[in-house]
């Protein structure tokens, strides 16, 4: 079976930076990747770069067949991947249903009738259907990220990014906000997401990948990457961030 | 340029609600300014009403030239401010030589250089070509004033524009382009709806800056509320009353514009 994202030999340079050195990584439908490593090893690079909102400056990625190399092509891959960031990036003069359904009527060209109506399931689906009219910034941050979610589903992208989504809430709010990410992945939705959030990892993740230095280190099963590293530098890395 | 501190803040246990609701002392000022020319014409009509009568039409030419010009500001403001933001090596290039060209030369040279040296460099042009509408050229002075303040005033809008748009966080493109919205649909739906509250009070400033800055078309032959006050004086040699009562009337004109501001202000302000 063809990968549903497909990168090769992705070299990224920031000025003289250079934040990839050559990442390839294949990623199939329906499968739940988490990518793991320390700040500035260029992991949300990678992310970033699947959607293009990044440049990279060597190498290729492949996003369902559509190759990143037009404008065209780069607006049509990105309304078939959804991205939710870790500072949530909701609109904050908009409504929490007018955040849902803007791109639904400028980029999908549906109805405001059909538009709010998928709006309305999905707040539904993240647990906030209470929520339609109220301002974004009124909501907490687990409430905001949860919206995010929602307005990137709201797409129906066949692909969903998730750069440390969780990184940026309370304690106490990011197990609301992984429970909807399990319910996706279980729902069969490819997702590839940075994140620290071992439990996430286990529970529903096909692979785990540690980067480092703009390179992956190593990649397995999330199990053995977590308790049974075969490289120093992932034995390293988890000790620190286990601590 | 500094902005006059009368624009709204919150009391603390305030609301927005509530803020909203309640009446902008401020519009007193107004009233108070009004009243006094009402009562300078009712008490004194030689030669306070006589001179209200005299600029009358004045009043309109101000009040015409500065709303014209000012929405043509905005939107070639806004062309500017995207040129001084676009990667485009050229068309930042050019935006930004226009900006510092234009914002370098006082306005009073620029109108004298579009009402006399402008035209005339038309019809040499023409001559020279031998083409006949251009070498009959004759600049219309109400024109050639609004295309100068426009052409002036544009340049400070861009950087105002400029200065909005980057205040609005990256990550709003971003989310608005990775949700498949192009570049000038995020800008219209995204950025530009949330750059336009941050720069309201310096737009209304602009606004008002140029509604005093219009009174310089006086002097090409515009027959604003100025040259109207400066051919009243000629005639009758009042000059204490003739200029107390165009600084009354441009006060009123600036104050009530200051308070419309800041009701925009108001209405737009984003619940947080």
């Amino acid at each position: 079976m063809e990968p549903i994202i497909h990168i090769k030999d992705v070299h990224k340079y920031f000025g003289r930076v250079q934040a990839l050195r050559g990442v390839s990584l294949d990623i199939n439908k329906g499968e739940v990747v988490v990518i793991i490593g320390p700040s500035g090893s260029g992991k949300s690079t990678l992310l970033r770069c699947i959607n293009r909102l990044e440049e990279f400056d060597h190498g290729q990625i492949i996003v369902d067949n559509i190759p990143l190399d037009s404008a065209e092509n780069i607006n049509l891959v990105r309304t078939e991947v959804g991205m939710v960031f870790q500072q949530f990036n909701l609109f904050p003069h908009l409504s929490v249903l007018d955040n849902l359904t803007l791109a639904q009527k400028a980029v999908r060209k549906r109805s405001k009738k059909e538009a709010e109506e998928i709006a309305f399931q999905l707040l539904k689906k993240v647990g906030i259907p209470e929520k339609a009219n109220v301002f974004p910034l009124q909501l907490s941050g687990g409430q905001q990220q949860r919206v995010a979610i929602a307005r990137a589903l709201a797409m129906n992208p066949k692909i969903m990014l998730f750069d440390e989504p969780t990184s940026a809430l309370d304690p106490e709010m990011i197990q609301e906000v992984l429970d909807v990410m399990l319910d996706l992945a279980k729902e069969g939705m490819t997702m590839v997401v940075v994140s620290h959030e071992m439990g996430f990892a286990r529970a529903a993740a096909n692979r785990a990948i540690l980067m480092d230095e703009g390179l992956i280190v190593e990649e397995a099963t999330p199990d053995i990457l977590f308790t049974n590293p075969t490289q120093e530098r992932t034995k390293l890395f988890l000790s620190k961030i286990l601590d | 340029m500094e902005h006059l501190q009368t624009s709204p803040t919150l009391k603390p246990g305030e609301t927005f609600e509530q803020q909203k609701k309640k009446f902008d002392r401020w519009w007193f000022l107004v009233f108070g300014v009004i009243l006094l020319i009402i009562i300078l014409v009712f008490l004194e009509p030689d030669p306070y009403q006589r001179i209200v009568l005299f600029v009358s039409d004045g009043i309109g030419v101000t009040v015409y030239t500065t709303l014209v010009s000012f929405v043509l500001v905005l939107i070639f403001g806004l062309i500017g401010g995207l040129g001084r933001l676009s990667k485009n090596r050229i068309i930042n290039g050019l935006a930004t030589v226009y900006v510092e060209v234009v914002r370098g030369i006082p306005l009073l040279v620029q109108l004298l250089f579009w009402y006399f040296a402008f035209p005339s460099v038309i019809k040499n042009f023409g001559s020279t070509l031998g083409i006949e509408s251009l070498a009959n050229y004759r600049a219309d002075p109400l024109l050639m004033a609004i295309l100068g303040l426009t052409f002036c005033y544009s340049a400070y809008m861009s950087e105002v524009y400029r200065a909005g748009i980057q205040s609005i966080s990256r990550g709003q493109m971003e989310a608005a382009r990775s949700l498949g919205m192009s570049y000038v649909q995020a800008m219209r739906f995204v950025i530009l709806p949330q750059a336009l509250r941050v720069i309201l009070p310096p737009v209304g400033n602009e606004f008002i800056t140029l509604l005093k800055d219009s009174s310089l078309v006086s002097v090409v032959a515009v027959a604003d509320m100025t040259r109207r006050g400066r051919e009243f004086m000629a005639a009758n040699f009042i000059p204490v009353q003739t200029w107390l009562m165009i600084a009354l009337l441009y006060l009123v004109l600036t104050l009530v514009s200051a308070r419309i501001v800041n009701w925009i202000e108001k209405k737009t302000r984003l619940e947080r």
